[in-house]
């Protein structure tokens, strides 16, 4: 009796998911245009989710769900991710009743807690499955880096800027926006990355370098 | 009253008579108007303007209620920053001991100063969401010549927002009839399984994102190369034309800003040495 088995597909390496293999295309596509859309709707859901539910005030929250679409959307669509994590605590933070120029000046900390660890899975070349500990160390230090400049930036330049808040109450919104930001993305990004990296890196929309 | 992705927006109103992108430009000059004023009042007033507008606009008061609880947790945290977390300062005059602490007149002073300043800017956001529909936000973008490109980013975003938040219900309800329940348990056991809500929602998003990508690609969408040159229809301007009245609204708003300005710097107006309110809340609390 004779059998047939399906060959199983060739696991890819850490390095092999960054790097563009000889005689593969990568450019950018609708696909691309289509998930920095999505991650916008989700990011405004889950993001308002943490804004409404645990604010702390001028869209500070204790507990801010919307940074999973942060990170994790920028680790596996690179540029697109970072640009759907800019934009979309606009909303979220619109709909939470912060200011339209408050929500602006946040910009810069927002591009920063997308950006970096995007960066830092391509640059050290970590595995978004989370293979080994060295993965997951690369997430957590980019977590906290990122989001250090984010509680550090918006109570200190743009809180204190519109004289929201005085110095002595400016480490109470810089431990908010941090612990809030931290916790969530121990809560999230572990998993989601474990969950679902293995299939996200199979499609098409996945970015290997900035744009494709 | 009709809902939208951002809030509720009246069924019928004056204020659609008024071209998309005044109402826009009026979000991002009014924003600024408190940032030029120090004296409370004047920002009170602006407040009261843009409530009535809202009333001349048929925008249920109601909906003013979901934002009471922000603009009431905004003034108890900047009183607090401001007072109780203010430090101890000798050079500033003590009004009275709260459990010891000191409560300084400055300190109260600018703690009134910066809520009456965040108070219309949360109205005007609320004005903007509580008029605007989600087609208007597009024609606004599109009547300042924003690219095609970042129009239907936005259009489609605020499509998946509608999409996830179905999803998001379809998720909850399979995870109800397999026996999940999370009433009655911990906060931090219902934030910890926010993690089964957020892994479907992703799942289902990156295959929506290939459903949206054919079916656009299907239609001849491109947004590089030769096909994304082709001059498009812009069918949603058609229904919109901007008249004589939206340019007389975008020239007061543009002169009332220049005036404010003249005011505030050539003036010297708006100041907290004029403010008859700072004069007024000092002498009660002396």
């Amino acid at each position: 009796m004779s059998t047939t088995t399906t060959p199983a597909r060739k696991e890819l390496t850490a390095e092999q998911i960054w790097t563009v293999q000889p005689g593969e295309r990568r450019s950018v596509g609708v696909i691309h245009i289509v998930i920095t859309a999505l991650l916008i709707g989700i990011g405004f859901v889950v993001g308002s989710f943490g804004s409404i539910s645990f604010p702390l005030g001028f869209g500070v929250n204790f507990f801010w769900t919307g940074i999973a679409v942060q990170q994790v959307g920028s680790i596996w669509f690179g540029l697109w991710g970072v640009i759907a994590g800019t934009i979309f605590p606009f909303f979220s933070n619109a709909i939470a009743g912060t200011p339209f120029y408050i929500s602006a000046a946040y910009i810069p900390a927002n591009f920063v807690q997308a950006f970096l660890p995007a960066w830092a899975f391509r640059y050290f070349k970590a595995d978004p499955r989370l293979r080994s500990g060295r993965d997951y160390f690369i997430l957590l230090i980019a977590m906290i880096v990122s989001s250090a400049f984010g509680a550090l930036w918006s109570p200190l330049v743009v809180l204190r800027g519109f004289g929201l808040l005085t110095t002595e109450s400016v480490p109470l919104f810089v431990w908010g926006w941090f612990g809030g930001n931290v916790v969530a993305g121990i809560v999230f990004n572990f998993i989601l990355l474990k969950a679902l990296s293995g299939v996200v890196i199979r499609t098409p929309a996945f970015v290997k370098r900035w744009w494709a | 009253m009709n809902k939208t992705m951002l809030g509720y927006v009246p069924k019928e109103s004056p204020i659609y008579a008024v071209h998309p992108f005044v109402k826009l430009y009026f979000l991002l000059i009014v924003s600024l108007f408190p940032m030029f004023v120090a004296a409370p009042e004047w920002n009170f007033l602006l407040l009261v303007f843009i409530l009535a507008l809202m009333v001349i606009s048929r925008v249920d008061i109601r909906i003013v209620r979901i934002y009471i609880p922000v603009a009431i947790s905004m003034g108890s945290i900047i009183l607090i920053s401001y007072t109780i977390l203010g430090g101890r300062h000798p050079e500033f005059q003590v009004i009275f001991n709260l459990f010891g602490l000191p409560i300084y007149w400055e300190r109260v002073r600018d703690a009134m100063v910066v809520y009456f300043r965040i108070l219309p800017m949360i109205a005007t956001m609320v004005f903007f969401l509580s008029t605007s529909r989600e087609r208007d936000i597009i024609v606004a973008m599109r009547t300042i010549r924003l690219p095609f490109v970042v129009t239907y980013v936005f259009a489609m975003a605020l499509r998946s927002a509608g999409m996830v938040l179905e999803d998001f219900q379809i998720v909850r309800q399979a995870e109800q009839a397999r026996g999940f329940d999370p009433t009655g348990k911990p906060l931090t056991y219902k934030i910890r399984k926010y993690i089964m809500y957020m892994i479907p929602l992703f799942a289902l998003s990156l295959r929506r994102s290939e459903e949206f990508t054919n079916a656009l690609v299907a239609r001849g969408y491109a947004f590089t190369g030769e096909a994304s040159h082709v001059k498009r229809a812009d069918y949603v301007l058609t229904h919109y034309t901007f008249k004589t009245h939206d340019a007389i609204f975008t020239t007061l708003i543009t002169l009332a800003f220049i005036a404010l300005l003249i005011a505030r710097y050539g003036l010297h107006y708006f100041s907290l040495d004029h403010s008859w309110f700072i004069q007024w809340l000092h002498a009660v609390l002396s």
